[in-house]
């Protein structure tokens, strides 16, 4: 009322008082005047009907019984199912609506990496116009997204068979005295999906800061499952994969030792009628070179085949931290502190989902809230058209 | 007696006893409730049931009470003027079935004259008030809401519905005076 000014409070003042009062009490002037309104105002209001207001009384008093018909089950038995109120509906909608999104986004981004642990069915074969020149530095990053035509022309349109040099990076992590044993296992598995090792070490050092390295080489059509059984032989610390589209070097190799092979036999057949000695000699000269070409392009698309045909797995093998090693050795020292770690690393999960969801859900929820708010004044102000 | 009805209601604000039962609500606020809900609708039959319709939707939706947010009269008076609204906007639809204006306002016949010419007076500036207004109107003096009640019911501020009480009873002191 601090914002009414004082005529207006004063009159307003005098309208109460006369309706507390119920009759004009002022000798005369316009306060007499603005009593006697306010008394006629409030004089002889409507009255319910007695009768009305006696079976109104019943009904209220029954708690309003359900009429026949209104649809209701009868019986204390049933629960009463209350309508939840429209902000919660759109509220978890939004809610609903973002969880999908985040889940979708996030099985988007990591789709790449969980095919490569499982079946290899989306594997980037399935995808024969990307290639990924570069693997990701970031750990544990999947494999890096691959541009539809590589900077040096690796792209071929039209191309049927494909090349993809595939190639794959994975740091292990395990136990001290287990380091040798996750050595000889990343052997087995190469044996076992007919791939070869190229390269290995594996060194100890004084204070047992142990570590290994491998370089592999998988036939690339079982490269999935093998990756899925490496990981599965210690702790992954790190993980890529990137794949790099060699089709256009492969076909221009293929091409030009065609090309080679059809002058050679073009050369012998000019040699078979040579008529001179010279012309002989000067045939033979470029057969040389051609033959040499031929060569080298045969060993150019030997190369290609292989690293098309085989992936190269790099294979990083460290010691991992005594709780870690505690836990996987099974023996249970620092199963607390384990545990402790775990329910950290569980509950900053749900704080990084908890925010994406937010950050999801938060503009949905205005715009509900926007709607809900706006359908409210909509049905309020036709409501009150019906005052005009 | 339904002992949902005996159910206390939420606390109440301001100077009222702390907790009442819904039929404590039903008995104190009936007759004001009835006058406000006539004053709108203008119609006795429509009045009584759209007063009806008002304590059966207020004790179905008892729960959704907040005290916080006003007192228990202005939350049953908000629920009755929106069923009397949607009355008013049935009868728009439905051309011809028109309320009766003089139903409700039939002076008393042991009315003194010039207290009963009076009234009449004021009633005929009263009918040619805006809806807006006459609901302001009506509130006030039929319901007998504080001004921070009448807010409440119609979702605006305390002092713009004190400045519009003012706008209008001045109004109808001027309509008043033209006609005596």
């Amino acid at each position: 009322m601090t914002e009414l000014d004082a005529e207006i409070e004063s009159e307003l003042r005098v309208i109460d008082d006369a309706l507390e009062r119920g009759t004009a009490t002022a000798p005369g002037g316009p306060e007499r005047e603005l009593e006697e309104l306010a008394a006629a105002l409030a004089a002889d209001p409507p009255r319910p009907d007695p009768v009305f207001a006696s079976v109104l009384g019943e009904r209220v008093r029954a708690g309003f019984p359900r009429r026949r018909g209104t649809g209701r089950l009868p019986g204390p038995g049933w629960p009463k199912l209350r309508r939840p109120p429209k902000v919660a509906l759109a509220g978890a909608a939004s809610i609903v609506a973002a969880v999908a999104v985040v889940i979708s986004l996030q099985s988007s981004e990591s789709q790449p990496e969980m095919s490569g642990l499982s079946d290899g069915a989306a594997d980037i074969s399935a995808l024969p116009e990307e290639s990924a020149s570069t693997p990701r530095a970031a750990q544990g990053s999947a494999i890096a997204p691959a541009s539809p035509v590589s900077p040096d022309g690796g792209f071929v349109p039209g191309a049927e068979d494909r090349r993809i040099e595939r190639s794959a990076s994975l740091t292990l992590a395990a136990p001290d005295d287990r380091l040798e044993d996750v050595a000889n296992d990343i052997i087995a598995v190469t044996d076992r999906y007919d791939g070869f090792v190229l390269r290995s070490s594996v060194s100890t050092g004084q204070e047992g800061a142990s570590t290994g390295d491998f370089e592999l080489r998988i036939p690339a059509s079982r490269l999935q499952p093998a990756l899925r059984d490496l990981s599965k032989l210690g702790d992954v610390r790190a993980r890529t994969q990137a794949g790099e589209d060699i089709t256009r070097e492969f076909v221009s190799a293929g091409d030009r030792l065609r090309a080679a092979r059809a002058e050679r036999r073009g050369l012998l057949t000019r040699l078979e009628s040579a008529a001179t000695d010279t012309e002989a000699e000067s045939i033979r000269r470029r057969l040389d070179l051609v033959a040499a070409e031929i060569n080298g392009l045969r060993g150019q698309l030997r190369d290609l085949r292989l690293r098309s045909d085989y992936a190269t797995v790099a294979v990083t093998l460290e010691r991992s931290d005594d709780e870690e090693g505690s836990s996987d050795d099974g023996s249970g020292g620092d199963g607390l502190g384990g545990a402790f770690d775990d329910a950290a690393s569980s509950l900053s999960d749900s704080v990084e989902l908890l925010v994406r969801v937010l950050g999801v859900a938060i503009a949905p929820a205005l715009l509900a809230g926007l709607v809900l708010l706006g359908a409210r004044t909509v049905r309020r102000r036709r409501r009150e058209a019906a005052l005009g | 007696m339904n002992e949902a009805v005996a159910e206390r209601m939420p606390p109440l604000a301001g100077d009222i006893p702390a907790a009442e039962t819904f039929e404590a609500l039903y008995e104190r606020t009936l007759p004001k409730v009835y006058a406000y809900v006539a004053s709108l609708v203008r119609d006795r039959s429509a009045a009584e049931d759209v007063t009806a319709q008002a304590f059966e939707r207020a004790y179905r939706k008892r729960r959704s009470y907040r005290p916080a947010r006003g007192t228990a009269e202005g939350w049953i008076f908000g629920i009755a003027r929106n069923a009397a609204l949607d009355e008013l906007r049935r009868r728009k639809r439905r051309a011809g079935l028109h309320a009766d204006p003089e139903d409700v306002a039939a002076p008393a016949v042991e009315d003194h004259a010039e207290r009963s010419l009076r009234r009449q007076v004021v009633r005929s500036a009263l009918a040619e008030l805006a809806g807006p207004e006459r609901d302001m109107v009506a509130l006030k003096f039929m319901g007998g809401l504080s001004n921070a009640e009448i807010a409440r019911v119609l979702g605006m501020g305390e002092s713009n519905v004190g400045t519009r009480l003012h706008r209008t009873i001045t109004k109808l002191r001027e309509a008043c005076d033209d006609r005596a």
